[in-house]
C-alpha cells in the first residue's frame, strides 16, 4: 500500500462525480470524488455525499467487482466486502484515473473458514468411504443370502442387459448375443453335463457375447457370460469347461449377487459426488464391477475347488484350467484384455498346480465336447 | 428520484458470455468438476450485472467457497440416504416383484420432498446473495412448507390430468413471492389463479387432441397415416405451453407489489418462441457440422482407424502405433468437449436472448418509494445451494 503510482508526469487534479449506494438504503447518492495525497504514499479516495459527509477510502483497499457484463463503466467496493458501492459510468477519464491510482483492484479476498471446509471435506470423504467400503458391503453380503431365487434371477437379467448396453461401443444397439444354432446346441450339452452335478435353485443361463475381450464372468441368478475373445483363445473344450465350472462355483456361492448389490448401493453415492455428467457413468461403473469382478482370494479358491469337484464328477479333465492360464500368462498369445480375476492373482501358480493335481487324482476322462461339437462351438458367433 | 416509472436495460453481450462460459467450462473439466462452484459464480455475476433496472445493475455476491462447503455438507447428509436406502429398495423390489421399477418409483417419490426442499433452499441462497442499489434480496424460511405444498399441488395436477396446473403454478409462485423480501420491503403476490386460465385452454386442447390421435391409431379407429396430425398437434401443444409460461410470468409479475413499488412486465410469446427455435436450430446446425468434421477427420486423415466401416479404437491404436491410453484420452476429451460446446452454445444462443427479453420488457412503477427501502440483515446460510447441487437440479443459470 505504500506503493507510489506515477500517472504520466505530474498527475492532474482528480475531481469527478459518480453514483453511490451506501448499503443502508436503496437511495442513490450523487457524490463528488477527490484524491487526498495524490501521487503520495497514502492516497485516499474522498467521497463527498450530498450532505457534505466525507467517506475516506484508502486506494489500496479499493476492489473492483469482477465478471461484470458492462463495458461502459466500473463498480468499486471496499475490500472488507462492505455494502457500499461506487458506480462510475460513461466517464472513461475518471475510470482510467481511478484504475491507475488503485493498486489492488483485482486482489482476491483471503478465503475465510478453510478449517471449516477442510473439516466438512474430511467428513464427506469419510462418510462416503464408510458407506461404500463398510456399510454397503456388509449389507450386500447379508442381503445376497436373503434374496429369493426368483428375485436373484430377475436381478441377473437386468444386470445382463445393462452390461450389454454398457459394453457397446457404437452407441447404437446392445452387444450382440451369439446364436449360431449348432454352437448353441454344443454349449447346452456342456451346460447339462455340468448343471447335473450341482444343486442350484435356478437353471443356469449361458450367453456368448460378441466381444473381443478374453473374459468370462458370472452374474446373479445363475447367469454365466463368455466373451467371444475367450472362445477364440481357448484351444480345447476342456479349457472352456473348466472356466465354465469355475464361474458356476461363483454362482453357487452367490459371489456375483454380492458384487452386484454392492454396485447398486455405491452407484448412487458416487453419482452424488461426481455428478452424473452424461448419465452414462452409472452403467459403465456397473459394467466394470461385474466384468472385471474382483473376488476375494477365498472366493476364488472356493470356486476353483468347486470347479475341480464338478468337472471330476462330470468326467471332464480339470487340466483345462491349468493349460489355459499357463498359456495366457506365458504371453505368447497376446490376449486383448485379460481375465483380471484370474491373471492378476498372486496365487496363480498355486492354482495351476492345484488344477494339475486334481487332474492326476481324478482318473479317466471323456472329452468335454466331441470334435464336431467343438468346431460348431468355436463358430457360435458366425451369423 | 427523477422518475417514478423505470425501465430495465440489458447490457450483456454474447461474445463476452461465450468466452467466460467456455473458459470456466474448460477449467471445470480440467479440475474434475471442482471449478464448477467458481464457474457458476462467475456466470451468475455476468448475468446479474447485465440486468439494469433503472440503469443500476443487479449484483451477485455469492462466493464459490460457500458453494463448495454447502456441497460437502449435502454429500454428508445425502450419501447415507442414496446409498443405504437405494440398496434396500432395490433388494425389496427384486425380492417382492422380481423387477426394479418398484425401487425406482419409490426412490423417486421418496426423493421428491427433498427435491422441492432443495429447490426452495437454492432460491433462498441465490436471493440472499442478490443485491440491487445496495439492498439485499431475501427469502424467509419455509422450505418444508414449500415442499409439502408442492407435493399436494402436483398430486392434484396429476389427478386432474393437468387441468389444475395453472392453480399449482399460481399458488407455488405466490408462496415464493410472499416469502421474498427486498431490503426492508416485503413482496406480495396479488391476483387469482383463474386469471391464468385463458392461456391454458390451448394447451389442454392441443394436448388432448394429440392424445386422442395416438389413442385412435393404437385402437385402430384411425388409420396409421393419420399420425401426420401429430406433426401439427405436438408443436402446437409445445408452443401453447410456452405461451402459457410466458403469459403466466407476465400476469403474475404485474400483480407483484412491495411497499408501493410494483412491476410491469410485457414479454412477447412470439419472440420467446423465435429465440428458442432460432437458438436450437443454430445449435443443431453447428453440431451437424461438428460431427461431420469429426467423421471426415477420421475417415480421411486416419483411414486405418476404420474397421468394417466403423471407427474402432483398437484398430486405430494398432495402425498408428499409439498406446491405448492416448486413444482413450482423445476419446474422453472429445466426449466432454461435446458437452462443453453444447452448454456454452445454449448459454449464448438460447439462455441469454430469453433472459434479455424478459429483462428488457420489465418496468418498475412507483420507484420513488425505493427511497424508503432500508437494508435487511445478512442471511448466513451455511449450506448454500448444496442440496440442489448434489441432486443435480439443473437450474438454467
Amino acid at each position: 500500500m505504500s506503493q507510489i503510482i506515477h500517472v504520466g508526469g505530474t498527475p492532474e487534479t482528480f475531481d469527478a462525480f459518480a453514483d453511490f449506494f451506501d448499503g443502508q438504503t436503496a437511495k442513490k447518492h450523487r457524490v463528488r470524488l477527490n484524491i487526498e495525497n495524490d501521487g503520495g504514499p497514502d492516497m485516499v479516495l474522498l467521497i463527498t455525499l450530498p450532505d457534505d459527509t466525507v467517506l475516506r477510502w484508502p486506494v489500496g483497499d479499493i476492489r473492483l467487482l469482477r465478471d461484470q457484463a458492462a463495458n461502459d463503466g466500473i463498480v468499486l467496493r471496499m475490500f472488507d466486502n462492505a455494502m457500499a458501492r461506487l458506480v462510475i459510468r460513461d466517464d472513461p477519464a475518471t475510470q482510467r484515473g481511478l484504475i491507475a491510482r488503485c493498486p489492488n483492484l483485482n486482489k482476491r479476498a483471503m478465503v475465510k473458514g478453510w478449517l471449516r471446509i477442510a473439516t466438512w471435506a474430511f467428513g464427506a470423504v469419510a462418510s462416503v468411504a464408510v458407506i461404500i467400503l463398510v456399510l454397503i458391503p456388509i449389507m450386500a453380503d447379508q442381503l445376497a443370502e436373503l434374496l429369493p431365487a426368483k428375485g436373484e434371477q430377475a436381478f441377473g437379467e437386468s444386470t445382463f442387459e445393462q452390461i450389454r448396453s454398457g459394453l457397446d461401443e457404437t452407441g447404437l444397439a446392445p452387444l450382440r448375443i451369439c446364436d449360431n444354432t449348432a454352437g448353441i446346441i454344443a454349449l447346452n450339452r456342456l451346460r447339462f453335463k455340468l448343471e447335473e452335478q450341482a444343486d442350484l435353485p435356478y437353471p443356469l443361463t449361458v450367453h456368448v457375447l460378441d466381444y473381443d475381450m478374453v473374459n468370462a464372468f458370472a452374474l446373479p441368478g445363475g447367469q454365466i457370460v463368455f466373451f467371444r475373445g475367450l472362445i477364440d483363445a481357448a484351444q480345447t473344450p476342456e479349457e472352456i469347461a473348466s472356466v465354465f465350472a469355475h464361474e458356476m462355483g461363483h454362482v453357487v456361492h452367490r459371489d456375483p449377487t454380492r458384487i452386484a448389490l454392492r454396485s447398486v448401493g455405491s452407484i448412487g453415492v458416487l453419482g452424488l459426488l461426481f455428478g452424473d455428467f452424461a448419465g452414462g457413468s452409472v452403467v459403465l461403473f456397473l459394467t466394470g464391477q461385474m466384468v472385471e469382478a474382483s473376488y476375494t482370494k477365498e472366493a476364488e479358491a472356493l470356486a476353483d475347488d468347486f470347479a475341480h469337484a464338478t468337472l471330476a464328477k462330470a468326467g471332464i479333465s480339470p487340466i483345462g484350467l491349468a493349460t489355459f492360464f499357463e498359456r495366457l500368462s506365458d504371453g505368447n498369445e497376446e490376449p486383448n484384455g485379460l481375465m483380471k480375476h484370474f491373471m492378476d492373482h498372486p496365487a496363480m501358480i498355486d492354482r495351476i498346480a492345484k488344477a494339475k493335481q486334481a487332474a492326476l487324482a481324478a482318473g479317466d476322462f471323456a472329452p468335454a465336447m466331441t470334435a464336431q461339437e467343438w468346431t460348431a462351438f468355436q463358430q457360435i458367433c458366425k451369423e | 428520484m427523477p422518475t417514478t416509472n423505470i425501465t430495465t436495460e440489458f447490457v450483456g453481450r454474447r461474445g463476452h458470455l461465450f468466452w467466460l462460459s467456455l473458459k470456466t467450462s474448460i477449467l471445470t473439466l480440467l479440475t474434475l468438476g471442482f471449478y464448477r462452484f467458481w464457474a457458476k459464480t462467475r456466470i451468475r455475476r455476468f448475468y446479474w450485472s447485465a440486468v439494469r433496472p433503472g440503469g443500476h445493475p443487479l449484483e451477485y455476491v455469492g462466493e464459490p467457497v460457500e458453494k463448495l462447503l454447502g456441497f460437502l455438507i449435502a454429500v454428508v447428509i445425502l450419501a447415507f440416504y442414496v446409498g443405504v436406502i437405494n440398496l434396500l429398495l432395490m433388494f425389496a423390489s427384486f425380492s417382492l416383484f422380481q423387477q426394479n421399477t418398484f425401487a425406482y418409483v419409490i426412490s423417486f417419490v421418496g426423493v421428491l420432498p427433498i427435491l422441492f426442499y432443495a429447490r426452495y433452499r437454492a432460491r433462498r441462497y441465490i436471493l440472499a446473495r442478490t443485491r440491487w442499489r445496495g439492498m439485499r434480496f431475501g427469502l424467509t424460511k419455509g422450505a418444508w412448507g414449500y415442499a409439502w405444498r408442492a407435493m399436494l399441488h402436483w398430486l392434484l395436477t396429476i389427478a386432474t390430468l393437468g387441468i389444475m396446473y395453472p392453480r399449482q403454478a399460481f399458488y407455488l409462485e405466490k408462496y415464493l413471492t410472499d416469502h421474498t423480501t427486498y431490503g426492508s420491503a416485503q413482496l406480495h403476490q396479488g391476483g387469482r389463479w383463474q386469471m391464468l386460465y385463458p392461456y391454458m385452454w390451448w394447451v389442454i386442447i392441443a394436448t388432448a387432441l394429440s392424445g386422442l390421435t395416438i389413442w385412435g391409431v393404437v385402437s385402430e379407429t384411425l388409420d396409421a397415416k393419420d399420425l401426420w396430425l401429430l406433426l401439427i398437434l405436438i408443436p402446437a401443444a409445445l408452443a401453447s405451453f410456452i405461451r402459457f409460461k410466458v403469459q403466466a410470468f407476465r400476469l403474475m409479475a404485474n400483480q407483484k407489489t412491495a411497499g408501493g413499488i410494483s412491476l410491469r412486465s410485457d414479454p412477447k410469446t412470439g419472440k420467446i418462441i423465435r429465440y428458442y427455435l432460432l437458438g436450437y436450430t443454430l445449435i443443431g446446425v453447428f453440431f451437424l457440422a461438428y460431427f461431420m468434421a469429426l467423421g471426415f477427420t477420421v475417415v480421411f486423415a486416419f483411414p486405418d482407424c476404420m474397421q468394417d466401416g466403423q471407427f474402432s479404437p483398437a484398430t486405430c491404436s494398432n495402425a498408428y502405433d499409439l498406446p491405448t491410453w492416448v486413444m482413450t484420452a482423445i476419446s474422453v476429451v472429445i466426449y466432454f468437449l461435446t458437452f462443453i460446446l453444447w452448454s456454452v452454445l445454449k448459454h449464448v444462443l438460447v439462455t441469454l436472448p430469453v433472459f434479455r427479453h424478459y429483462a428488457e420488457t420489465l418496468e418498475i412503477n412507483g420507484a420513488m418509494n425505493l427511497r424508503h427501502v432500508t437494508q435487511s440483515t445478512h442471511d448466513e446460510f451455511t449450506e448454500a445451494e448444496g442440496f440442489s447441487d448434489a441432486l443435480d437440479l439443473g437450474a438454467a443459470i
